[in-house]
């Protein structure tokens, strides 16, 4: 009983929720090994797999050289042989360095093989900026893989989701892209109860985090949280906003995001990669495309430049979205 | 072509003086030249096929490499893994051919599965969704490639470390042209198998040319084998023109992988025949000399195995002469030159993939994504 009340009532980072939800699907999946650099012996470089090498022993989880082809290749081979793998990239900007293992052999697999293999594979890492973390420390390159089909790309916003995504994406039997936010691991203000061992988030799922009536601001990732102070300033002008966390980008929850817009009639997309074929451009067309009789108003997005994430702050928050900025952006589209 | 007699002695070969060739008898003797035949025809049946425009894509000939599949796949065990690429074709139903070419259960493709993937039919295995040798089977356990060269070695390394922890006793035995092994995918793979001793054989065809380009442009040493020092792992050469002596080093790899020792690189001097692809056979008579040529098709491994034959005594003259294919081009050599076992096999397969129809449009969105979650 001492766990249930545990899962109720203790508050738990975003970081102490991925590492719960490795611990337990390592528990639950006796085929499910874990690879990736400083995972084993250090814990992570975050220490989001802290504990496991102790706990599963250095077989299942993995210290590999720093070989992001062989991390991706690897898990795929060990999937071939009967393996679920948690594969961490150290941080989500090295995820370039198996790019080809991931797009043109990971996700293809299943297609490839005409149904014969399936890739319960779970690639994480850390990503996002607003950290100074500059070029190679910072990115949301989500978007690279929204554009392989055959991969599910997934970025959560709250420990509760953290946990219940991670485990459902390891309960998956595609590949999965799973964005972590490092600015928000050990964020307090965000801290929550989280799920227990067999509560799931679901992969696809929108969740709608403010309801409002007059614009919808959607978002995934830390630019949610840039959203919910907007919609607080924006609230003291009389302005309702809803905000919609996607939480999943592929599958894209469509559904919560055209029966806010029948709502609201207004919409706002906020994402931090940068503009042009980013992931603010596809939920724009997809409302375009499907829902421009809902529309009051032009849409708009409020992305990063399109330029590379600079390191020092004046330069980095330049060019990111901010709260100013998504300010700004819903006072034009309401007036329009 | 430098002397294939030693291995490069990072490890010792053979292990325990003996050589696995001295172990194979007669009959593997006259199994081994008639696989030669059989992937002498299909690739000459092959090179027939397209020219009559009856294929789609490009035909990557295996012509005067197919002692390196055959002796490389001579050793293994039915349940151990291969990953073929482009040039390697008749490894998908040479592979387990000993447990019978027509049996069902055998952990090897059908010819009718082969020919009906290469003429692009429903009934390939990957139902046709890409070309050629792209296709692999999970419970025969061949693994599929893509066009990204030595892309299948990590995931090689990946099936061999996942095997290693379910204390499975097979092995993992890839396919790579020389070309390949310039690549990232290359030595991380090699790499993490030689750190865990995996149980791992890396064949490398040195057929001399990467599409257009020289080995000497791709290499440092001529000798890829080579490579296997920095790894701290067994590098040998043989002579890819010799089915048995690729059998020889091939097998003694493969024991050495099985034995938890870790992987190996062998490397098997041969010379492409023809161009990279069809498209490139006129082009590659001008960049690779008349001499060059001459020289890398001088030594046809259906001659030398059939040498073998005589000098162990195993099989008549008679019989040896019959059957002639070697030494000729694909448009000088007939039907009559090969064992009619031969001829007939091929036909079933040929037979199948033309009456097989095209998958229907509408599969074309499927399995994209794995339907039903556990």
């Amino acid at each position: 009983m001492a766990s249930v009340i545990d899962t109720q009532t203790v508050k738990k980072n975003y970081l102490t929720a991925l590492n719960e939800a490795l611990h337990e699907e390592m528990e639950r999946n006796p085929d499910m090994i874990c690879m990736g650099e400083d995972i084993g012996l250090l814990g992570g470089a975050f220490g989001v797999t802290e504990g496991l090498q102790e706990r599963f022993g250095a077989e299942r989880v993995v210290d590999t050289p720093i070989s992001e082809s062989l991390i991706v290749g690897g898990a795929i081979g060990a999937a071939l042989n009967g393996k679920t793998v948690m594969a961490e990239m150290q941080f989500i900007d090295f995820i370039s360095c198996g790019f080809d293992q991931i797009v043109n052999n990971l996700a293809t697999f299943h297609y490839r093989s005409a149904g014969e293999v399936a890739m319960p594979v779970v690639i994480r890492g850390p990503g996002g900026a607003y950290g100074g973390g500059a070029l190679y420390h910072s990115q949301m390159n989500e978007a690279w893989f929204c554009h392989a089909p055959g991969l599910k790309v997934v970025c959560p916003s709250t420990p509760y989701d953290a946990k219940g995504l991670l485990k459902s994406a390891l309960r998956d039997n595609n590949p999965v892209i799973f964005y972590e936010i490092k600015e928000l691991y050990r964020k307090r203000d965000i801290e929550e109860p989280v799920g227990g061992p067999d509560d799931l988030v679901p992969l696809g799922k929108g969740a709608v985090r403010r309801e409002g009536s007059d614009i919808t601001l959607i978002s995934y990732g830390q630019n949610v949280y840039h959203c919910l102070s907007a919609a607080d300033r924006l609230l003291e002008e009389g302005v309702r906003c809803e905000v919609i966390d996607l939480r999943s980008l592929v599958p894209l929850d469509e559904d919560t995001i055209f029966k806010s817009l029948e709502k609201t009639s207004r919409v706002v997309v906020v994402n931090e990669a940068p503009m042009t074929c980013g992931f603010a451009g596809e939920v724009l067309a997809r409302i375009a495309e499907k829902g421009f009789e809902l529309l009051d108003a032009p849409p708009a997005r409020v992305t990063r430049l399109d330029t590379p994430v600079p390191w020092v702050k004046p330069l980095e928050s330049f060019v990111l979205p901010s709260v100013d900025k998504i300010v700004d952006t819903v006072r034009r589209v309401i007036r329009f | 072509m430098s002397s294939v007699a030693e291995s490069l002695a990072t490890a010792p070969f053979p292990a325990d003086g003996v050589h696995p060739r001295d172990l194979l008898t007669s009959e593997d003797c006259r199994q081994l030249l008639f696989q030669l035949y059989l992937a002498r025809y299909f690739d000459v049946r092959l090179i027939k096929e397209k020219k009559r425009g009856h294929l789609r894509g490009t035909l990557y000939s295996s012509h005067n490499q197919e002692a390196v599949l055959v002796g490389s796949l001579y050793g293994l065990e039915p349940t151990d893994w291969i990953s073929p690429i482009h040039r390697d074709m008749p490894a998908f139903f040479l592979k387990d051919a000993r447990s019978g070419l027509r049996n069902p259960a055998r952990m090897g493709m059908s010819i009718q599965e082969v020919c009906a993937q290469i003429w692009g039919k429903s009934g390939s295995p990957g139902r046709a969704r890409d070309n050629w040798s792209h296709i692999g089977s999970r419970s025969k356990r061949i693994i599929h490639s893509t066009s990204m060269l030595a892309s299948t070695i990590p995931v090689a390394a990946g099936i061999a470390y996942a095997e290693k922890l379910n204390r499975g006793s097979s092995i993992v035995l890839t396919f790579n042209g020389e070309g390949s092994t310039a690549r990232g995918d290359f030595h991380e793979g090699m790499n993490f198998a030689a750190v865990h001793k995996l149980p791992l054989v890396c064949v490398i065809e040195n057929n001399q040319w990467a599409y257009g380009t020289p080995v000497e442009l791709g290499s440092p040493s001529p000798d890829i084998a080579d490579r296997a020092k920095g790894y701290g792992i067994p590098g040998l050469i043989a002579d890819g023109q010799d089915v048995h002596d690729v059998y020889d080093k091939v097998k003694w790899c493969i024991d050495y992988a099985r034995s938890g020792r870790g992987p190996s690189i062998i490397e098997c001097k041969t010379y492409r025949a023809y161009g990279h692809g069809d498209h490139d056979d006129d082009r590659a008579n001008q960049y690779r000399s008349p001499e060059d040529i001459a020289q890398g098709r001088a030594r046809d491994p259906i001659a030398i195995a059939k040498k073998a034959l005589r000098e162990k005594g195993c099989e008549d003259a008679e019989v040896l002469d019959k059957y002639c294919p070697e030494g000729k081009s694909a448009s000088e050599v007939r039907d009559e030159d090969f064992p009619p076992e031969v001829v007939e096999y091929l036909r079933e397969g040929v037979q199948y993939a033309m009456k097989s129809p095209y998958p229907e449009p509408e599969e074309a969105a499927m399995w994209v994504f794995h339907e039903e979650e556990e």
